[in-house]
Parts: structure tokens; C-alpha cells; sequence
């Protein structure tokens, strides 16, 4: 009796595996080959990078030139300023973020304490465990406190401002002006620490991922205005304001971003007056804005098509004027669902700030890591591979932690569902 | 709701604001940038007044001098932030003449794709970037240039392990070049002229190509004779890995270039630069020219702005007129020194040698009209 | 409110929403235009300034440069620069559009495949490409692979003497040319017989229920009829060697040109895999259960049943990553490949005015997109036509 029971218990466990293998791996004759053709390619790849990670790669290169490849040529003394917008930056988002939750947990919408602490850092985990891991790795790199304590800092900050931003979202909105005021300190942080920083050195200095990280979110700020006029004049019945709105998207989505950056390095002088001479990272955030107006246009007209005909027939009926109608009920909720399509267009402009590197010859990070292999240390070795590896990398988890919370805003905001 | 409707309000007041610093896009984000960035000089372009560029410079107290960061020997941005080369020099010895202080030049690094361009929108003064003259970027660029600093050549450069001898022995191979110079064109037109049949590739920069050459993607590296002495002494496998070949197959006068329609400035710029070629002629040397100063040689004396008696017995300095200082020479000696030293300085450690560059006396090619 | 004015009671003008609407556009056109005349006047001021042209005379001066793999001279003029330009931009489109539309399908399907070990491999893969910069992918295929993998010329790679492969060319066999036009009698016949035994199988299907394959038939008739033909004529394979310093024979693929594409095809593939996985998954569970229910092979189930549905589907987003490839394609200017953007900008820098010259390869850019955009467009249609 026992010997069956046993018998019976193990190979069950053994064969659920083999089970496994047999239907994900060995279905048929051709599924087998296909498994054994692509196991050994992708085991192959993954011993070659984990040997070239571990073993061959000379990342002494990115160690030596850390600094430059992230902040290009900031002056030394100046780089308490970046620690200190990153902190604060850091608690402006926690502070939104906490806001926004709490707000919700006061509609009812979700719950704080629907899972367990257990659960909740897992999910953090999950969802920010590449960029922290990457945070860290790049820590290992310095070799001074400085950047510990500006991390560690930044950690505090945003627990610290989260909580506060959720407490004050979780009360009963007694007056107006604490939203108000709220709006306002979204609005005037980032201008503030931008004034902080331009004052130590100016933009046209910027340059490293500094720069990739600053011009993306400079275009993708900038643009929104013009964007989003664009978008109400493709829609707009005016056939003169459509007539603008559509020759103006449709040229700019045909040209090609990096031959309006060549163009904006040797031309966009003669469209100014003599005295304004705008420098090179001035030209590339121009350029940017311009560029992504009309994309971010395209994306939010079709949140103005999403928006059912009955929000502007119940707001006409309410006897709102025109303008009333689309700026108090039908953009908001238009940008609402676009917010997902905006972090997608925030995404590739973060990836296609590296083509200002080429074009207009701003040393970027992808510039950085081009130029520091012909330094008479490391020149002629070939150490281009680590240089454009750890670039690629930062490039990468960014992006992908974007695309992945993008993904995530895009199911809770249930666009499409309503 | 009603708060989160008035703070949309708000949101959207504000956005309409931006709206509007945004249509004017272009001009607005400009003009802000040099506005918070005052720590750099690179603002203002000089065509405020409509007078000379002369007045600018002096109005600013400094020469803005486009130039370029990694050519050994003529202009290398060292770990300090300075510049040392050839061109360098030059920037200084105009800036010593006009300013009475070499060190009053701001070096703006300039890619060979802009450097025209910065001439045009005003970035800088003047350009002393080894620039080719030739008649199309004289008129169609709207650049003037000057007296010629250095007169180079194009030559060919191959692996010192390679069996060609002479260019006629590279029928058939692949000459890679920098893009937008004018190398691409004098080596397509080297090959057609000796029918050799070259495939000339053209690099986006320096580092790229000496990335193909090392990879053996080219078999002749074609460039200024000058550029090519300098790039070999620092080619990673080392200078012996290189051989440059005996031909020189065009003419590349390398000057110094302003902007078209101000005479005065060129003039001056022009003087600034004929008088390192005059001091060398005089035998004028940073080290003698304080002797000089009481030379008996009345020429020295008015060339350096010393007193000296004319002919009528008066006691004179010479002032051309140019709208220079008078002891505009003592100072470019002084500060900077002859030509002859320029040279020494900088080109002959890479291994040029004077050549046609030598003074006409020596028969060479520098020959500057007298100071009188 | 409205009551206290009668229906006689005129609107003041000021109030009247025609009016209104008119005033606003104008305003609006006023403003775009002010700024445009503003732009417009700074450019004349400047130009004239510093004595730089504006017309488009530069396009019949010489361009004094030399277009490597192209049959071009120095001497010939700037406009026939633009057309090789024009034409390489084109060409590696139209290849790496189809290659990536091959690429990125059989990832999709790739990623939701039941086969554990692929599913997750394509995964990796568009994870992976889909959140780098196309130019980390440029400048790592251009410097990595093809400048430190590929050998040098000297030790250039001929397997079978086929093929060859260096880091200065490869060369791929390539039919030698008998005569333009008797290739182009041999293709009207094979064409023509494909026609006809389309509508003879499509005759013989609708006759016994047989499947009428005639693309199959079809397909096979062209190509053998092709061959044959041009074997009798006495057409011969014309062998890629090495001559020297340079690959010659067969069709030589330049190293820039192999470089873009490689990285364009890549990186295009990654963004087209999503399209046509999202696609399938918005198919109906259904479609695939009943296809297994009629017994039909994975392959047919895929090809027959899933596939047309899901293109339909994938059209539109598919159209908007063959226009980002084009334009994209402009990054090969910054790698030695001479398309449009790299003739434009080594003329500029042989003294063609700036301004005029990148108008004009904007103007091309623009009229590629435009033409991309209505070939998409017929193809959504047709599908859409297909439905019902």
C-alpha cells in the first residue's frame, strides 16, 4: 500500500515537468526541431553576453569617463545643483503620484489596504526593480559618497512626499485653494529647478544623458500647447484654421526628424534675427518641439474622436459657449485616454534625442560613448561594444519601464472600456 | 467636482499663455537661452550697429575665433579647456594686434559642416579653421579671405605595410575622405585625371574614418598634407604603421576668412596676420624685439611703432591708418612671436617642414606687401 | 434668457457666431502668417547680408564629389546627385520594408507560439530592440559587426566561391544580362501563362471543388518560363571574386548600404512583431478553434484562416512603421551610405546654399510619405473590400 502511494506520488511530480516539456517544448517533430534550433541559438547568445558582461568586456572605459557620459562636461562644482534637482524632482513626483492615489482612494476607486505589504512590494518590485537594480549598478561605479547620499535622498524624499501627497489627496477638499495651489507647485518646481540649474550653467552646456533626459522632456512639455491647438483646428469645422492644422502635421510627419536637425544646424540662424545666435541645444529642443507637436496632435485627435458626441451635446445643452464646451468637457477627458499614446511619444523622442548626437554634433550620451574610445588611453581597442553597451542599457531600462507603466496607466484608465 | 474644474481653468489659462509664447516658437525659445546663459559670449552677433566688425570686437574687448578642437598641431583642446595649435596662434596674434592682449579670443570649436555658417550668422569674428580658399566659398559663401597662413597639399596616406609606392600604383582601390570638404572632390578628380578608377568613400568624421582604416575598409587615407602628418602621429598602432606618399595633388592655401562687405575688418585682420611674415623677415623675434625697438634699421622702428626721424628730420610713428594701434606688431611679436616660431612651435614637431611656406627671401612662397 | 430677444431682434454683429468664426480665422491666419512673413524677412535680411544664394541654381552647377557604387563623375551636375540620392534612399526602403514585414510577422507569430522556448526568444527580442535607439542599433551594427567581425578583404570569406563576404563589399551571384528586352518578352510570357492558368484552375475549382492553388501553378509556370528562357538565350550566373582591392562581379552589396539595412530591418521588426501579435489577438478566439475543428493544418490555420483576418487589422499601424522606416533611412547619411540626406548634406558642404538644398530633400521625404501613405491606403481598402 504505501510502496503504491509512494509510486504514485513521485512520478506524478516528475512527469508534470516532462508533461510541460512535452506540450511547451516537443508537440510534434517539426515543435522539436524548432526547440532544439533555437534553444542552442539562445543559449548560445545569452553564455556569449554573460561571458562578454562578466568576463571579456573592459568596462573600465565607462568607468573612467562615468562622468562625462552622464553629464557630459558639468563643471564639478556645479554638480550638488544636479543632485539637488534629482531630489527634488523626486519628491514632486511622489507628491503627484501620492495625490492622485489618495484621491482615488477617497472616490472609492481603489483601496490601500486591499493587499498586503507583502504583495505591494513585490508589485513595486516588479514594476521598479530594473531601473533601482540599474541605479545601484551605476552607484558601484562612482567611487565617491556624493552620489549614495543623492540617491539615498531621493528614496526619502519620494516615501516621504508620496505619503504627504496621498494624505492631503485622502481629505475632504475643504478649499479650493489647496488644489489650486497644488496645480501651481506642479507647475512652477520643474521651472524653478530649471532657472536653479541654468543659473550654475548655461543650457547650451547641457550635454551627456543630462542632456537626452532634458530635451525629451523639453519637447514633450513644449509641444503640448501647440499640439493640442493643432488637433482642435484639424477638428475644427473653420476650414481656414483646418487648412493650417493639417498642412502643418502633415508636412512635419513626412520629413524626417534627423534631416530637420541638419537643417536646424546650418539654417536656423537665417530665420532669426543676426543678434540670436541660438545655440546648439537650443536648436535640437526647438527642433524637438516642433517635431513632436504635429505627432502629439495626431495622437490627441484621436482622444477627441474618442470622446462620445453626447459630452458635447450635454454641454451645448448645459448652454456652455463654445469654448467652454471643449476646454471644460471634452479635452480633458480626450487627454485622459491619450495619456498612454503621450508616454509612447514621450518614449520615442527619449530614444530620438540621440540623433541631435549626429546631427548637430552635441556630445550626448551616444555621442560620449562614440568619442571616449578615441581617447589615447583606450583608443584603437575596440572598446566601442562597452561604451555603446552601457548606453544602449540606459536607453533601454528607461524606455521599458516607461512602456511597461505605460501599459499598466493604459488598463487601469480601461481606454476603450468606457 | 467644481475645484477640479476651476483648477482646469487655471491649467488651461496657463496653457494658453505657453500657446502663446509657442507660435513663435523659433524666436522665443532663443531668445531666451542667451538671455539665462550671459556666463558665454556667444549672444549677441555683431551686425547691431551697422558699423564695422572692428567696433564690435573692441566694444566686446574680445575676438571670437572659430576654430577646431582635435587637429594636432594646428588646434587641440587640452584637458583645461585652452586651445594649442598653428591656428591658434593665429587667433591670438590677431586677437594681440587688435586688443593688445593675446589672450582676450574666445575659441569657438566648430564642426567642418558649420563653419561657414557660424562666419554668416555672426557666431564668431573670424575663421581660422584650416579652410581651403577657393572661388565658390569666396562667392558663394560670403566668406573674404586673407592672406594665406600655411600652404598645404593634398596627399595620400596608406598602410606602411601595403605595396603602394606612389598614387599611380593605386588603380582600383578604395580612398576614404572626411565629408564636406574639399577632398572628396580633388581625389574624384585625381582619379579621373590618372583614370585610376578610385571608389572615394566619405567619412561623417575623423574617428569614424580611422575606425574603417584600421578595420582595412580603406586603402588610402586622402586628406591636407598637414592633416595627414598630424593624424599619423597619432594613429594607435603608431606613426610607423602609416606611410604618406611622396605626390601632393592640389592646392590648398589654408587662410584665415571674414565676412563678406567689411572691408575694414579684413584689413585689419589681414595686417595682424601679414605682420608675423614681416617680423620674420626683419628677423624680429619674441626673445629680440624689445632690442628692436632701437634698431638702427628705420623700417624695424616704423614697423614695431617705435619713434624713429623721417626723412625731413622729424621725429614720427608710423600710422597707416589701418585702425590698429600703432605698436600693433610689437605686440603680435611680442605676445606671440614671428611666423617662424609659429611654425617651429607647432608644425615642425609633427614633422613638417617649411617647404613652399618659407619666406620669398628663402624661396618659399610668403611674401607680404611692405609697411610703409 | 433667450426670451427678451424676439426672433426680429438682430444679433449685434459682435455677437454673431458667423462673424464671430470669420474674425477667429482670420485672426489665427493673421498671426501664422505674421509669423511666416516675420521668418521669411529674417532669412532675405540674412542671406543678402552674407551674399548667400537662395535660388535653386545650385542644382545644375557640378557637384565635384564622386558617388562610390554609383556610375557618377565629379563633373556631372548636383540635380543627378539628387537622383542617385533619391533612388538609394528608395531602394533600401523597398528591401528593408519587405524583409522587416517577413521578419516582423514570424516573430509575431513567433510570440504566440505554443512552443515555450520560441515564444520566449521572440519576446526577448522585441523587448529588447523596441526600447533601444535606432542609432545604438546603426552604430553597433556599423562599428561591431560589419568594421570587427566581417574580414578584411584580404582574408575575405568565399564559401563555394559563391558568395562573398568582407568588411569592404559582399557580392551575391546575379543573372548576367542577355538584353533588357528579351528579359522583358520572357517576363510578359511568363506572366501571361500565369494568367491563363489562373482562370484554368480557377475553371477546374469551381467545376470539382479542387483548391485552386493558381498562385501555386501560377508562380512556378513565371519562374520556370523565366529560367528556361533566359538559360537558352544564353544567359549565365555571373560569380561575385575578389579583384584586388575591391569585390567585383555578381551584385556587390555595399557595406554602408548592408549596415542600414541590417539595423533598419532590426529595428523595424521589432515594432511590426507587436503590430501583428496585437492583431492576431484581436481575432476571435473562435476563427482559430473553428479552423482546428475543420482539421486544418497549424500552417493552414495560420496562413488561410488567422493571417488575412489579422492583416486586415494590422494595415494601418503596419503603413505608419513603413513611413518611419523611410524616414529613418536618413540615419544612413551619418554612415557613409549616399541616400538622399548624405548627397544633400555633402553638397551643402561643397558650397550648395543650405537652405534650398535640405528644402528640397525635405520635399522628397515628404512626397515618399505622401505616395507610401496612398499605396496603404489602397491596400486597406482592397482588404476592407475582401471583407464583404
Amino acid at each position: 500500500m504505501t510502496s503504491a502511494t509512494s509510486r504514485s506520488a513521485v512520478p506524478p511530480q516528475r512527469s508534470r515537468a516532462l508533461i510541460w516539456i512535452r506540450r511547451n517544448m516537443f508537440r510534434s517533430l517539426l515543435d522539436g526541431l524548432m526547440t532544439v534550433v533555437f534553444g542552442t541559438l539562445g543559449l548560445y547568445l545569452l553564455v556569449r553576453s554573460a561571458r562578454f558582461v562578466f568576463v571579456n568586456a573592459r568596462w573600465e572605459i565607462v568607468e573612467v569617463n562615468f562622468k562625462l557620459l552622464l553629464v557630459g562636461r558639468w563643471p564639478a562644482e556645479h554638480l550638488l545643483r544636479i543632485a539637488v534637482v534629482i531630489v527634488a524632482m523626486a519628491a514632486w513626483g511622489g507628491l503627484i503620484a501620492g495625490w492622485i492615489s489618495g484621491r482615488r482612494i477617497r472616490a472609492g476607486l481603489s483601496f490601500s489596504s486591499g493587499s498586503g505589504p507583502g504583495a505591494r512590494i513585490a508589485d513595486l518590485t516588479r514594476r521598479f526593480g530594473l531601473i533601482f537594480g540599474s541605479v545601484v549598478l551605476m552607484l558601484l561605479l562612482t567611487d565617491t559618497a556624493g552620489p549614495w547620499l543623492m540617491v539615498a535622498g531621493a528614496v526619502v524624499a519620494t516615501v516621504l512626499s508620496l505619503m504627504a501627497g496621498r494624505w492631503l489627496g485622502k481629505r475632504p477638499t475643504g478649499s479650493p485653494w489647496l488644489t489650486r495651489g497644488l496645480f501651481l507647485l506642479v507647475f512652477l518646481v520643474p521651472l524653478v529647478l530649471y532657472f536653479y540649474m541654468v543659473d550654475a550653467v548655461p543650457l547650451a552646456d547641457w550635454e551627456g544623458f543630462l542632456f537626452n533626459v532634458l530635451a525629451a522632456a523639453a519637447g514633450i512639455l513644449l509641444c503640448f500647447p501647440l499640439g493640442v491647438l493643432l488637433a482642435l483646428g484639424r477638428r475644427s469645422e473653420l476650414p481656414l484654421l483646418k487648412a493650417i492644422s493639417v498642412v502643418y502635421i502633415e508636412l512635419v510627419r513626412g520629413s524626417p526628424l534627423f534631416v530637420l536637425l541638419l537643417l536646424a544646424n546650418v539654417s536656423l540662424e537665417f530665420f532669426v534675427p543676426a543678434a540670436v545666435a541660438p545655440s546648439k541645444v537650443v536648436r535640437a529642443v526647438v527642433t524637438f518641439t516642433v517635431f513632436t507637436a504635429a505627432y502629439l496632435a495626431e495622437i490627441v485627435r484621436g482622444g477627441l474622436q474618442s470622446v462620445p458626441r453626447g459630452q458635447e451635446e450635454a454641454a451645448k445643452s448645459l448652454g456652455l459657449s463654445p469654448f467652454k464646451q471643449t476646454a471644460l468637457i471634452v479635452l480633458p477627458q480626450a487627454l485622459r485616454n491619450v495619456i498612454p499614446a503621450q508616454i509612447g511619444q514621450f518614449i520615442s523622442l527619449f530614444k530620438d534625442t540621440t540623433l541631435a548626437g549626429l546631427a548637430l554634433g552635441i556630445l550626448d550620451l551616444l555621442d560620449g560613448a562614440r568619442v571616449v574610445t578615441q581617447q589615447p588611453d583606450f583608443r584603437g581597442l575596440g572598446l566601442i561594444i562597452e561604451t555603446l553597451v552601457f548606453a544602449g542599457f540606459l536607453f533601454w531600462v528607461g524606455s521599458f519601464t516607461m512602456s511597461r507603466e505605460s501599459q499598466r496607466l493604459e488598463r487601469r484608465l480601461g481606454v476603450g472600456t468606457r | 467636482m467644481l475645484e477640479t474644474k476651476r483648477a482646469l481653468i487655471g491649467l488651461l489659462s496657463v496653457m494658453m499663455l505657453l500657446v502663446a509664447a509657442c507660435t513663435s516658437t523659433e524666436g522665443e525659445s532663443e531668445t531666451t537661452a542667451p538671455a539665462t546663459g550671459e556666463t558665454v559670449t556667444t549672444g549677441n552677433g555683431g551686425s547691431e550697429s551697422t558699423g564695422s566688425m572692428l567696433e564690435t570686437v573692441l566694444e566686446n574687448d574680445m575676438i571670437r575665433c572659430g576654430t577646431r578642437d582635435a587637429l594636432p598641431g594646428f588646434a587641440v583642446l587640452q584637458d583645461d579647456g585652452s586651445h594649442v595649435g598653428f591656428d591658434s596662434d593665429f587667433c591670438r596674434v590677431i586677437a594681440a594686434a587688435v586688443l593688445g592682449d593675446a589672450e582676450k579670443v574666445e575659441h569657438v570649436d566648430l564642426e567642418t559642416a558649420d563653419r561657414f555658417t557660424a562666419l554668416q550668422s555672426g557666431q564668431i569674428d573670424v575663421l581660422v579653421r584650416n579652410t581651403t580658399w577657393t572661388a565658390s566659398r569666396d562667392g558663394g559663401e560670403g566668406a573674404t579671405f586673407l592672406t594665406v597662413t600655411y600652404y598645404d597639399g593634398q596627399a595620400m596616406m596608406v598602410a606602411a605595410d601595403s605595396p603602394y609606392q606612389s598614387v599611380s600604383d593605386m588603380a582600383g582601390s578604395v580612398v576614404c575622405v572626411t565629408k564636406g570638404t574639399t577632398t572628396e572632390g580633388n581625389a574624384a578628380g585625381e582619379s579621373a585625371r590618372l583614370g585610376l578608377d578610385w571608389e572615394v568613400r566619405p567619412f561623417d568624421d575623423t574617428d569614424l574614418l580611422q575606425e574603417a582604416f584600421l578595420a582595412g575598409q580603406c586603402d588610402g587615407w586622402s586628406s591636407d598634407s598637414s592633416q595627414l602628418v598630424g593624424l599619423r602621429s597619432a594613429y594607435p598602432d603608431g606613426a610607423d604603421a602609416l606611410r604618406i606618399l611622396p605626390e601632393v595633388f592640389s592646392k590648398e592655401p589654408l587662410a584665415p576668412a571674414v565676412l563678406d562687405g567689411d572691408t575694414e575688418w579684413a584689413q585689419v585682420v589681414n595686417w595682424a596676420i601679414m605682420a608675423t611674415i614681416q617680423a620674420e623677415e626683419f628677423g624680429i623675434t619674441q626673445a629680440n624685439v624689445d632690442e628692436m625697438l632701437n634698431s638702427e634699421d628705420t623700417r624695424i622702428r616704423s614697423f614695431l611703432g617705435a619713434e624713429y626721424t623721417d626723412s625731413d628730420g622729424n621725429v614720427t610713428v608710423t600710422d597707416p591708418g589701418l585702425g590698429l594701434p600703432t605698436d600693433f606688431a610689437y605686440q603680435v611679436v611680442k605676445q606671440v612671436g614671428n611666423y617662424g616660431e609659429i611654425f617651429e612651435r607647432h608644425l615642425a614637431p609633427l614633422g613638417l617642414e617649411r617647404g613652399v611656406n618659407a619666406l620669398w627671401v628663402d624661396g618659399g612662397l610668403l611674401y607680404v606687401p611692405p609697411y610703409r | 434668457m433667450t426670451t427678451t430677444a424676439g426672433p426680429s431682434a438682430r444679433i449685434p454683429f459682435y455677437r454673431d457666431v458667423r462673424v464671430l468664426k470669420w474674425v477667429f480665422q482670420v485672426g489665427v491666419f493673421a498671426v501664422v502668417a505674421a509669423v511666416l512673413y516675420w521668418l521669411w524677412g529674417n532669412y532675405r535680411v540674412n542671406t543678402e547680408s552674407s551674399g548667400i544664394p537662395t535660388s535653386f541654381d545650385f542644382l545644375g552647377q557640378p557637384t565635384n564629389f564622386d558617388i562610390p557604387g554609383a556610375d557618377f563623375s565629379p563633373q556631372e551636375r548636383v540635380q543627378n546627385a539628387y537622383v542617385i540620392g533619391l533612388l538609394n534612399t528608395i531602394r533600401v526602403s523597398v528591401v528593408g520594408i519587405v524583409l522587416a514585414t517577413i521578419l516582423g510577422i514570424l516573430i509575431g507569430i513567433g510570440r504566440l507560439s505554443s512552443n515555450w522556448v520560441v515564444s520566449k526568444l521572440s519576446t526577448v527580442y522585441v523587448e529588447m530592440v523596441r526600447n533601444l535607439p535606432l542609432l545604438v542599433i546603426l552604430t553597433f551594427v556599423v562599428l561591431g559587426l560589419v568594421l570587427q567581425a566581417f574580414p578584411r578583404i584580404e582574408d575575405a570569406w568565399t564559401p563555394f566561391g559563391w558568395l562573398v563576404f568582407s568588411n569592404r563589399g559582399m557580392g551575391l551571384p546575379w543573372y548576367q544580362e542577355v538584353s533588357g528586352l528579351s528579359l522583358l518578352v520572357l517576363f510578359a510570357f511568363g506572366i501571361g501563362g500565369w494568367w491563363a492558368l489562373a482562370r484554368w484552375r480557377h475553371a477546374v475549382s469551381d467545376r470539382t471543388g479542387a483548391p485552386a492553388r493558381s498562385g501555386l501553378y501560377g508562380g512556378t509556370f513565371l519562374v520556370i518560363s523565366v529560367v528556361t528562357g533566359w538559360l537558352v538565350l544564353g544567359g549565365r550566373i555571373d560569380l561575385p571574386t575578389v579583384d584586388g582591392p575591391r569585390v567585383t562581379g555578381g551584385i556587390g552589396v555595399d557595406p554602408s548600404f548592408f549596415a542600414v539595412l541590417v539595423a533598419l530591418v532590426v529595428y523595424t521588426a521589432s515594432h511590426i512583431a507587436e503590430i501583428v501579435r496585437g492583431s492576431i489577438q484581436a481575432i476571435p478566439k473562435g476563427q482559430g478553434e473553428a479552423a482546428s475543428a475543420l482539421a486544418l493544418s497549424g500552417f493552414q490555420r495560420m496562413w488561410n484562416v488567422i493571417l488575412p483576418q489579422a492583416m486586415r487589422i494590422a494595415i494601418p499601424p503596419l503603413g505608419n512603421q513603413y513611413l518611419n522606416l523611410i524616414k529613418n533611412s536618413s540615419l544612413a547619411a551619418g554612415f557613409a551610405y549616399f541616400d538622399i540626406t548624405n548627397v544633400t548634406q555633402i553638397t551643402v558642404g561643397n558650397g550648395s546654399p543650405a537652405v534650398p538644398a535640405f528644402t528640397l530633400a525635405l520635399m522628397f521625404y515628404v512626397a515618399l510619405s505622401l505616395i507610401t501613405s496612398v499605396f496603404v491606403n489602397i491596400a486597406n481598402r482592397r482588404f476592407k473590400l475582401v471583407e464583404r
